[in-house]
């Protein structure tokens, strides 16, 4: 038997030196997200000395931590404020905000409406995997209803947002929604999103054998949760052929909104000339 | 009326007179023009929306300490409301302004009470929000802790292009009134 | 970027509203973004810088709540401002975590509080301990306590001295009284105005360790976009900053952040004496009730009772030695404060028995009288 050369994975150079072995469990999408951005950063040449990753709370928040950049982590839900700091002092940096689904649409709702309306130059990716994982798998508001979690033992009785149509009703200039099923439409998403001059949602459904897979589909193996949200998953040029009762449990994959608007620039403004 | 190191005014009427500006344009020039100390502190939040509205000013030769007011030796009234409220803070000897047009003559034998035709003299020259301009160019003329061109030029600091001329004519016609009423009285 | 020439700093004699003072402190200092979100009786900040900021080049959010506020302005830090937010108490509740946040990464920023009667623009000191001990962690916090309109313009600029050179978020304790009042301010040139930076590394990235330790105990600090590629994290870091739980990487972490400020005392505390040669019964005060209180010293002055006072321009860190050495010189001590006995406790403590400490409280909305101090001052004579 002869041993193959081992080939270091080209991009572990953007990953901080030092933060190996990461945290996350065996088959999270997280962890899959991580390499979909490594892949879009790559193809796009981004500079890493000018970009700040920001994380909050959660598994998902770690990601940054992995990345040689600039990188804030740490706080839940907070991480829209600390990006539009950042990006009202230096508008110069690419700021990308890796945020749960808790992140994003429980603790920190408000903010994420608040920069979709500004159109504040980020680009936030929700890795949504249904529930909070990092505290042990508890209902989140993404959650779909009747599914059993750790904080709903008798069936979810709440209905799941859908962060996507926030954001476009918030004024979003790009949003779409991928999942890990979908490697290559994920990355080029990301892409996307990264180059977009506004603000960029994009949602990434993810399967988490751990808790989500466990509890609510009855199967901790991580190829099974892909396949549940394989099947669950709907195109947005399919999704309009279906009833709205055949969408309540689906996710609708695809670009929902790109357009140009002004973006964010501080909310007084010095119009100009001598005062 | 600047003898005293010391004087306490209160000024008192509705929202929309232009109660606060009166004590701050008087208080601005007394520290910035006239060299000297000043506190100046007014009713806030509601009041601010067309009740009632106090301004209290005080003026001093030294630094002013405790900013606090118990009894004012100079109290300008226009409105009766106001008035009621506040006229027992008036110290006894001391000095009451009041617009005819907007307030009666209380009973204070213990207090010299001066009428000033605030509002009327305003209207005549072109519109009655400048009423509070004419109590501050009376203020001068009876004070003198400031000059005239100081508080005129304080008054340019303060007031919109569009109102400067009609403000600054009341204060001159203030001025003109306290002088008069000095010399009837002298 | 449009910028308006000669107009940061406001030189000359002015009579300004003691929350207008703050915005002009803060410009005189070099601040460059602010964030702050609608409260009484703070709103005059915000107002005003929402016009001054952007005409000297710099950034103004209205944030969509105090967490905004302050995640904005540490935000920014990081990327080099010199940031600061203004609120008052409820709102300086909402913002503990982003203190706490801003304390273990060592974010230097600016917070001004406010004080206020719960939900209403009435004068308290009330949120004295609050603002030492509002957020969670092991760790000190400066806090300066102005008491008057000039010194809510000198200490704005103090305090962004020391969350620079501290790497500490600094916060000045304001209240209803000096906020709201005009008052002559004197405003000087700017080349008299001593402005602190920011220590920033002066090694290359791959030999930076960015949360070790100058000699003054405080880190040098990179702006975002600088090439340094700093890990910023609450969680439990080392000098790398890498994330990992280790307890004496931990401890070592806390030890560190406390001690740059313990062992700063002479940098960072002030008092004033007034009065305290031949002192028999000592008034300390802090904030607006020191005014009060100095005109009840020269009060009972007039009368003869030894009486002095100590006005802690700063409250936390405590002035231990002053006040220490207070307790030793007099009999007795009137901890004089708006608020129904809370700093007392902190003078109680380091007088530690060696004098009578007398609690002269009172919260109702205003401060003292210089009467009822004098009161209390001829009861203890």
């Amino acid at each position: 038997m002869t041993i193959p050369d081992i080939v270091p994975n080209p991009l572990r150079r953007y990953l901080r030196p030092g933060s190996l072995p990461h945290f996350f469990c065996s088959g999270c999408g997280a962890a899959q997200v991580l390499n979909f951005f490594l892949q879009a950063a790559d193809e796009l040449g981004l500079d890493f000395d000018k970009l700040v990753a920001i994380g909050g709370v959660g598994c998902a928040a770690r990601i940054p931590v992995y990345l040689h950049a600039e990188a804030l982590h740490g706080i839940h839900g907070r991480t829209l404020p600390w990006a539009t700091g950042i990006k009202l002092h230096n508008p110069e940096l690419t700021v990308v905000i890796f945020a749960g689904d808790g992140d994003a649409a429980a603790i920190g709702g408000n903010h994420l409406i608040q920069a979709a309306r500004r159109n504040l130059d980020v680009t936030m990716i929700v890795v949504n995997n249904l529930n909070f994982a990092m505290t042990g798998g508890q209902v989140a508001p993404t959650t779909f209803p009747d599914l059993v979690t750790s904080t709903t033992p008798y069936g979810n009785r709440e209905r799941a947002f859908d962060l996507c149509q926030l954001a476009v009703a918030a004024g979003a200039t790009f949003v779409a929604r991928c999942s890990t099923h979908r490697p290559r439409v994920t990355i080029h998403t990301l892409k996307k999103a990264i180059q977009h001059r506004g603000f960029a949602l994009v949602e990434v459904i993810c399967q988490c054998p751990t808790y989500f897979g466990r509890r609510a589909i009855g199967s901790d193996d991580p190829a099974q949760g892909i396949r549940w949200i394989a099947e669950h998953s709907v195109s947005l040029y399919r999704a309009g052929e279906l009833a709205e009762e055949e969408l309540a449990d689906k996710f609708i994959l695809g670009t929902f909104v790109e357009k140009e608007a002004p973006v964010f620039e501080g909310s007084s403004v010095y119009p100009g000339g001598e005062g | 009326m600047m003898r005293q190191d010391r004087v306490a005014l209160q000024f008192c009427g509705f929202g929309g007179q232009g109660i606060v500006l009166l004590s701050v344009v008087l208080g601005t020039a007394a520290v910035t023009r006239a060299g000297l100390y000043a506190v100046q502190t007014q009713s806030y939040g509601s009041e601010a929306r067309g009740g009632e509205c106090q301004a209290e000013l005080i003026l001093s030769k030294d630094p002013i300490r405790a900013p606090l007011i118990d009894r004012v030796d100079i109290l300008v009234a226009m409105s009766q409301l106001a008035l009621n409220r506040y006229l027992g803070r008036l110290r006894a000897g001391g000095t009451l302004i009041i617009d005819p047009e907007l307030v009666q003559v209380p009973d204070r034998a213990d207090v010299r009470i001066l009428l000033v035709p605030a509002t009327e003299i305003a209207s005549r020259i072109g519109g009655r929000i400048a009423a509070n301009m004419v109590m501050l160019g009376f203020l001068q003329g009876v004070m003198g802790v400031v000059s005239e061109e100081d508080l005129l030029d304080t008054i340019r600091d303060h007031v919109p292009h569009k109102y400067l001329e009609l403000n600054l004519e009341a204060a001159r016609q203030g001025i003109a009134l306290a002088r008069a009423q000095r010399v009837q009285g002298e | 970027m449009p910028q308006v020439p000669n107009r940061r700093v406001l030189t000359g004699t002015h009579f300004m509203l003691g929350n207008h003072a703050v915005v002009e402190g803060a410009l005189a200092a070099g601040c460059d973004f602010f964030a702050g979100y609608p409260i009484t009786p703070a709103n005059e900040i915000s107002e005003h810088m929402a016009r001054r900021l952007p005409e000297v080049g710099g950034k103004f959010l209205q944030g969509e709540d105090e967490l905004c506020s302050i995640f904005a302005v540490t935000g920014a830090a990081l990327a080099g401002a010199r940031a600061m937010t203004a609120t008052a108490s409820a709102g300086y509740n909402y913002m503990q975590e982003g203190l706490e946040y801003a304390i273990a990464a060592e974010i230097p920023c600016v917070i001004v509080d406010v004080q206020r009667c719960r939900g209403e623009n009435f004068a308290t000191q009330a949120d004295v301990m609050q603002m030492r001990w509002g957020p969670s962690g092991d760790h000190e916090m400066i806090v300066l306590a102005p008491s008057s309109v000039q010194e809510l313009f000198d200490t704005t600029i103090r305090a962004f001295n020391l969350a620079e050179k501290y790497r500490m978020p600094v916060i000045v304790m304001s209240e209803t009284t000096i906020a709201l009042m005009r008052e002559r301010l004197v405003i000087p040139r700017p080349e008299e105005i001593e402005i602190v930076h920011r220590a920033k590394p002066s090694v290359p990235p791959e030999e930076f360790l960015p949360f070790q330790a100058g000699p003054d105990g405080v880190p040098p600090l990179p702006a975002f976009g600088e090439g340094y590629r700093v890990l910023y994290s609450l969680n439990p870091h080392d000098e790398r900053g890498s994330i990992h739980w280790d307890p004496d990487v931990f401890e070592a972490m806390y030890r560190r952040i406390t001690h740059k400020i313990t062992t700063h005392y002479d940098d960072i505390v002030r008092t004033e004496s007034f009065y305290l040669d031949d002192a028999r019964i000592g008034v300390v005060a802090y904030g607006s009730e020191c005014r009060s209180a100095l005109e009840a010293v020269e009060l009972a002055r007039a009368k003869g009772i030894r009486a002095g006072m100590l006005k802690l321009a700063t409250v936390w860190p405590v002035p231990e030695r002053e006040i220490a050495s207070l307790a030793r010189q007099c009999a007795t001590i009137l901890a004089v404060e708006m608020n129904l006995g809370k700093y007392a406790r902190e003078i109680e403590r380091v007088a530690c028995g060696t004098c009578q400490v007398v609690r002269v409280t009172k919260n109702r909305g205003v401060i003292h009288t210089p009467g009822e101090i004098l009161e209390a001052i001829e009861a203890h004579a």
